[in-house]
């Protein structure tokens, strides 16, 4: 019998067979931790009585959720975190403006690679399943995972998607991942790992690939993966620090079920309040004048978006009184993005561009927006509140929706400007 | 280990909320964590008096997706608190995480468990061996038990204790 994607990582990492279903405690590859919960994960270190870390070498953290700080509260906290690196010596430690998003950029700089099975504070550290690492998010009981080195993990079973078929113009990757988690049901996805393979995946570069692994988290999968083809092999490959083992599911492996997803759907998508997983076709919330639109977070801040921001703003300018914030994923993205002649013409749209990491997205730190507006952005949530005042409405689109919707000032289908 | 409840059985249905249902949101919003706080007001959204009626030993025995919504513990440390077991349909992954870490026992996976009882039944829950026995039907059905190692969890009172003592002997073993 074949084992799938996430039993053969766990296997690895266990140094045995293991089963979907069992308890183990696996050491993991990789820590992933973000700025805002370093001084938190230190606070329980301490509780705890442990002063040195059980690998930290493995561990890395990101600034991503505040790179420039907004407050002389962030500046000292972005010390703190500095003083805790060196206290625990750290060696990936990526500093404001080094790096970029921790979801995104240790893929670019070949430290997550294919195979390998990363723990991590943060929920949406499944991104790393674009090129078929398993990551899985332990929230606070990462501090036990620093001290001791391992936590519980139950082996999750696996929901096979199999895309095919082709997208229609203007819809884009993100339009698939945010209808997929209205179109599966909770009860069968929740503790799976959500497996994306089928003919259609050599139409979708890497980088969107990350999108596709970021939704699934939200209505309660434990992670998600992507097999790893070779488009993907070509993107790693220059990028890979260290060798590494492709390690696709068997096709005789046991899956809790097999789905197979049209790509061909009808129109753009958008999760209207309060829920990501509120997901209606654009048409039906057309209209709604909106105040404020990002492009950005850890679902949709890649390259390839920002191109398809781009395709939209090109030549145009921002309706009167709406604001745009851009936030590229990463130092390299934003590299890019300059290269190609993107950010200008984003400035030219009247688009205000912010530093890589997660932007507005980060719980309303920065980009806020005020009591009753409205927002249509790419970030991960829409939950009251996520912008800061609670009752500003939040709708989220692909980047061409909402840059379509920052240009005619109320949410539009983004097939009419192109 | 022996892991057994012997108690009366308080049925609920599906999609029992985390927030609201279980415990007040506040609780949450203000990380409060103090059991003999929460205790009090355990299932309070659905039953003021739950707190007051229920005794150590008994078992809530609930539908599908309990303590759904966003993956807050204050309601899993209220179960805790009043010493209550809990036998439930399903139950997202968060909030199972979080019934380990407030040391709170839990059959997780329990299909067809809410026809097999009613709020007032005598029950006998085994958590180690996920025999499920209600005395005034003297019926009997096994589900699938708590790994021992998430047992030890709740036997020491939940993750913290927990860490402090793996700790303690990753200490001890180093000399």
């Amino acid at each position: 019998m074949g084992q799938t994607a996430s039993e053969k990582i766990i296997s690895r990492a266990m140094g045995r067979i293991v089963k979907a279903g069992e308890i183990v405690h696996p050491e993991p590859d990789l820590i992933t931790v973000h700025d805002w919960y370093v001084v938190n994960f230190d606070k329980a270190l301490q509780e705890f009585g442990v002063d040195r870390l059980y690998a930290p070498g493995k561990v890395l953290i990101s600034t991503d959720h505040e790179p420039v700080a907004v407050s002389a509260a962030a500046s000292a906290r972005q010390k703190q975190v500095r003083e805790i690196v060196r206290k625990y010596g750290i060696t990936h430690f990526y500093d404001a403006g080094r790096g970029g998003h921790g979801h995104v950029f240790p893929m670019e700089l070949g430290l997550v690679r294919p195979g390998m099975l990363v723990l991590a504070y943060d929920t949406h550290v499944t991104n790393y399943g674009a090129i078929g690492c398993l990551g899985i998010a332990l929230v606070v009981e990462v501090s036990e995972l620093l001290a001791c080195g391992s936590v519980w993990v139950r082996v999750p079973e696996t929901v096979r998607v199999n895309l095919k078929g082709r997208l229609g113009k203007g819809i884009a990757i993100r339009d698939i991942a945010q209808r997929l988690i209205k179109d599966l049901d909770p009860d069968l996805v929740d503790y799976t790992t959500v497996e994306f393979g089928g003919p259609a995946l050599a139409d979708i570069p890497v980088d969107l690939r990350m999108t596709l692994c970021n939704t699934p988290l939200e209505i309660g999968a434990k992670s998600a993966l992507v097999d790893v083809d070779q488009r993907a092999l070509d993107w790693i490959a220059p990028r890979a620090k260290a060798p590494f083992t492709v390690t696709n599911s068997d096709p005789d492996a046991t899956f809790k079920a097999v789905i197979d997803y049209d790509l061909g759907m009808m129109e753009p998508q958008v999760a209207a309040p309060p829920t990501p997983d509120n997901v209606v076709g654009v048409s039906q919330v057309a209209g709604r004048k909106v105040d404020y639109a990002f492009i950005g977070s850890c679902a949709s801040c890649s390259l390839t978006d920002l191109r398809d921001a781009a395709a939209i703003l090109k030549g145009r300018t921002l309706a009167p009184g709406v604001r745009l914030v851009i936030t590229p994923g990463t130092q390299e993205i934003a590299t890019r993005a300059t290269a190609e002649g993107l950010t200008q013409i984003f400035y030219e749209a009247g688009a205000m561009l912010t530093a890589p990491g997660c932007g507005p997205c980060a719980g309303g730190r920065i980009g806020t927006i005020g009591p009753g507006e409205v927002s249509i952005n790419t970030g991960t949530r829409n939950d009251p509140g996520r912008l800061g005042p609670k009752d500003a409405e939040i709708y989220l689109a692909s980047p061409l929706t909402v840059a379509a919707s920052a240009v005619t000032g109320r949410i539009t289908d983004p097939r009419e400007l192109l | 280990m022996d892991f057994t409840y012997r108690g009366r059985c308080w049925k609920f249905g599906d999609n029992i909320a985390v927030d609201g249902d279980m415990m007040p949101l506040e609780f949450a919003l203000q990380r409060e964590t103090r059991l003999e706080v929460l205790g009090p007001h355990l299932m309070g959204g659905l039953d003021p008096d739950f707190a007051k009626k229920a005794k150590p030993g008994d078992i809530i025995v609930a539908g599908k997706r309990f303590a759904q919504g966003n993956p807050h513990i204050q309601g899993l440390l209220g179960v805790a608190a009043l010493k209550l077991g809990l036998v439930v349909e399903s139950i997202p992954r968060g909030s199972f995480r979080n019934a380990i870490n407030a040391g709170a026992p839990i059959l997780p996976r329990c299909p067809g468990v809410t026809g097999m009882a009613d709020t007032g039944d005598a029950l006998e829950v085994d958590f180690a061996a996920g025999r499920f026995r209600n005395l005034t039907r003297c019926t009997e059905a096994q589900f699938e038990p708590l790994d021992p190692s998430l047992l030890e969890t709740i036997a020491i009172g939940g993750w913290k204790a927990k860490v402090l003592a793996r700790v303690a002997k990753m200490k001890a073993a180093a000399g």
